[in-house]
């Protein structure tokens, strides 16, 4: 899928109503924001879901990331960066680089929250 | 791109080249070279064909042709009116009133005056993103020099009352305040709307060619009769000393061409946006929720209609356009390449979501009533597309944790 494509036709849009893992984040900058929802089983991502408001690439982002993560384990996950996006994605204009930082940091605070609630279980 | 069609409507960014126009141009561009300066056949050409644009610009604005001065653009003018007055005039004031919806060029040459110690008072806009006049009078101080205000917005066409400041203006002039000026850009306005120079009281006027079906490059200053301006481009003779350098006789050819062109198809025009922009702006009421309209109903120029859509972020909504072979403008800060979205919006009362939301639609001529149903469908489907995207308008995830 191009950039366009994941623009026009973004994959993984939605909430999950059995997540386990969540986050939304925003760019304080400008405004753009994800969600995120995960459902985690054995420490696998088995889903992923976004939703996206903002630029163009927040959205392609937002498809992109949910695709290289689902059916990775959370240390997988927790390898991907900013760069692994944007080389799935063929790229982005430096001034458009925020919107992969975006949705690394909004991983990885799901990812945190799943954490959190694994401790609070035990 | 994903669409045949192709439906433009940023007229207000820019206007194709019309064929007559082009036509006009031509023959200076190829055997027509000469320079305008030049004594000989050549150069008295050029001379003559600079001459008869200079007339059809004047007749666009009911100037006279010897208060006309080409330039390169609105930017170029606005740049030129307001620090060429305030360079003139800075014994006499150093403060410049104008309001908080103007063009990026007015902005930023008042930030420029700003850090040089000049005062700035920047008049805010109602709701409707009119400016009232009777604050331009409260704000007119001993000192004041300049009055700069904008005769028609370029984000949401609303037409500002740039006759009643010029009444105020001639009338504490006959009360002695002889030096206050009035400058008003009219890049939009001019071939939208009836202009006379005299009528508005107006001392200097902006306008551009390339939004009127001229060129890019093409524009001009209106300087009314005796009023001292210092030139910002100096060192030849040209324009009578007011702007040095070889004229751009390609360019002001067209911008001629394009003004009595304007003038002459002004009336059928306006009718003929209207009613497109009216067939639009109706179905889009009637067909998709959470819309604000921006700017007043009435006192706009008839080819603008700017639309916030709630929970949508513009440039998002730009491309899905664009994919469909429609062209539009936004305020969205992402799309301009600034950090903060749409000053123009955000003046109007709207917080940043329907700033980043807002996206203008201008007009043209070529346009169709055809184009504009097939465009309030595909903005239908890409306004819905966005929503189901959107986080905004969900329930926010603090609530379900």
């Amino acid at each position: 899928m191009d950039l366009n494509a994941h623009i026009t036709n973004p994959k993984n849009v939605g909430e999950l109503a059995d997540a386990n893992a969540f986050a939304e984040e925003t760019n304080p900058v400008c405004g753009d924001r994800l969600r995120l929802s995960l459902r985690i089983d054995a420490g696998r991502i088995e889903a992923a879901r976004f939703l996206a408001y903002g630029c163009p690439p927040t959205i392609a982002c937002g498809s992109v990331l949910t695709g290289l993560i689902e059916k990775k384990t959370v240390a997988e996950a927790l390898t991907l960066s900013r760069k692994d996006l944007i080389l799935t994605l063929g790229g982005l204009p430096a001034r458009k680089q925020h919107a992969a930082s975006l949705a690394i940091e909004t991983l990885r605070t799901a990812l945190r929250s799943m954490d959190l609630r694994l401790r609070i279980d035990d | 791109m994903n669409s045949t069609k192709h439906v433009y409507l940023d007229h207000s960014a820019t206007t194709p080249i019309d064929t007559a126009v082009f036509e006009a141009m031509l023959p200076y561009l190829t055997e027509k070279f000469g320079n305008p300066s030049s004594v000989h056949r050549y150069g008295q050409e050029a001379r003559a064909a600079v001459d008869r644009a200079r007339r059809e610009v004047a007749s666009l604005i009911g100037a006279r042709s010897n208060e006309i001065v080409f330039v390169s653009g609105g930017t170029e003018a606005n740049n030129y009116a307001i620090r060429g007055i305030c360079e003139a005039a800075q014994d006499q004031g150093r403060h410049v009133i104008t309001s908080a919806i103007e063009h990026p060029s007015v902005r930023g040459v008042c930030e420029q005056l700003e850090k040089k110690g000049w005062e700035i008072t920047r008049l805010p806009v109602t709701e409707n993103g009119l400016v009232r006049s009777g604050d331009v009078s409260d704000a007119i101080r001993p000192d004041t020099v300049l009055v700069s205000l904008m005769l028609a917005n370029n984000e949401i066409g609303t037409i500002q009352p740039v006759k009643e400041v010029g009444d105020i203006i001639r009338e504490l002039r006959a009360g002695g305040h002889r030096s206050l000026w009035l400058h008003t850009d009219a890049v939009q306005a001019a071939g939208r709307l009836e202009i006379d120079v005299d009528e508005l009281g107006c001392d200097l006027m902006s306008l551009s060619g390339h939004k009127l079906y001229a060129p890019k490059g093409s524009g001009a200053l209106f300087v009314r009769r005796g009023l001292r301006i210092t030139s910002q481009i100096v060192g030849g003779h040209q324009e009578r000393e007011r702007r040095a350098g070889t004229e751009g006789v390609p360019g002001i050819v067209g911008f001629g061409a394009a003004a009595a062109l304007a003038r002459s198809r002004l009336p059928e025009e306006k009718v003929h946006l209207l009613r497109l922009r009216d067939r639009f702006e109706e179905r889009v009421a009637a067909e998709i929720t959470d819309v604000l309209f921006n700017g007043d109903r009435e006192r706009r120029l008839g080819h603008i209609s700017n639309i916030s859509f709630r929970f949508v972020e513009g440039e998002s909504l730009l491309i899905h356009l664009d994919l469909q072979g429609i062209e539009v403008s936004t305020g969205s800060a992402c799309s301009s390449g600034t950090l903060e979205p749409s000053p123009v919006i955000r003046a109007l009362g709207r917080d940043d979501e329907l700033a980043r939301g807002s996206i203008r639609f201008s007009f043209g001529k070529g346009n169709s009533e055809e184009e504009v149903d097939y465009v309030v469908d595909a903005l239908f489907q890409a306004v819905t597309k966005l929503r189901q995207l959107s986080p905004l308008n969900k329930v926010p995830l603090s609530s379900k944790a």
